[in-house]
């Protein structure tokens, strides 16, 4: 299982929904967090989210054990099975 | 998370040596219409070979001020290139943490801080950096002394949720900077450690207090 936390506060409201555009991504809740998981890889286009360089490389709130970061650059978010 | 009270209002003042008090004077009550507010003229202060000086404070708003020393007859402590009057810096130092140091002056919008762009790019310090960083937008100037001053506006006002995550990032720092070789990864593991205990807990408390409004 892949999880990611994101902050839900307005700039990063359009990663969770690109991220949910993948059918194999769940974005559920958890307190002011999404929780996005997958049983495989989250993969999110930073163009689809139109977020700035700013807030994409400050928009990760964590990752779970088990998960790690495979790509964070001006094309894409990449969280895999660790 | 702390249970003292707070009690603190503000930056009384941030202060500063200088070698060249004309241009201080110039740039922060001339160029940016900061008024002086208080100056302090020391003589025969402290220790013997304590030169005099003065003292002297500009008003940033809100009755807070930055302030300067100009001490009569002592050198500039060193002749690097980079750096500011109180340090300098080689080569082999970064620019990044060059530029770490510096002090934010708060303006409340877009037409406060393109005001003071405009007074910046007319004078001898023209802004060299405007950025909109994740929630603010900021310009960025070198004073005359080399100081690096930024002047910022809130792109809009923070959420409470940005301070529970500011307060499980610190919490998770402090667990990854206690064990050897820290990284980001191990952070944002332990955050996501610490956002599933606590997140939902702060919400539902949250909830609880608006109810009981």
């Amino acid at each position: 299982m892949t999880t990611l936390y994101v902050l839900d506060i307005p700039e990063n409201t359009p990663l969770a929904k690109v991220a949910a555009e993948d059918s194999g991504v769940t974005v559920g809740r958890i307190g002011p967090y999404f929780e996005i998981t997958a049983s495989g890889a989250i993969m999110i286009d930073r163009r689809a989210t139109g977020c700035r360089h700013a807030v994409w490389y400050s928009a990760i709130g964590g990752v779970a054990r088990g998960s790690r970061i495979t790509q964070h650059d001006k094309d894409a978010l990449r969280v895999e099975p660790a | 998370m702390t249970e003292l009270d707070h009690r603190v209002k503000g930056v009384d003042h941030a202060a500063f040596p200088t070698f060249d008090p004309a241009g201080t004077v110039h740039f922060y009550r001339d160029v940016l219409g900061f008024p002086v507010v208080h100056s302090i003229c020391a003589v025969g202060w402290g220790p013997e070979d304590h030169p005099d000086f003065i003292h002297f404070f500009f008003d940033i708003g809100n009755d807070d001020r930055i302030a300067f020393f100009y001490y009569f007859g002592f050198e500039p402590v060193h002749s690097r290139e980079r750096g500011d009057a109180y340090a300098g810096f080689g080569p082999e130092i970064p620019e990044f943490f060059v530029r770490s140091r510096h002090l934010a002056i708060h303006v409340e919008n877009t037409d406060d801080l393109l005001e003071y762009r405009h007074r910046l790019d007319s004078s001898a310090w023209p802004v060299e950096m405007q950025i909109k960083h994740e929630t603010i937008e900021s310009i960025y100037t070198h004073d005359p002394n080399g100081y690096l001053i930024e002047i910022t506006m809130p792109l809009r006002p923070v959420t409470p949720q940005e301070d529970l995550d500011a307060n499980l990032t610190i919490d998770a720092l402090l667990d990854v900077v206690a064990e050897p070789d820290p990284t980001i990864g191990k952070l944002l593991a332990r955050k996501a450690e610490l956002i599933v205990d606590r997140a939902a807990a702060w919400e539902l408390a949250r909830a609880g207090q608006a109810a009981g409004r």
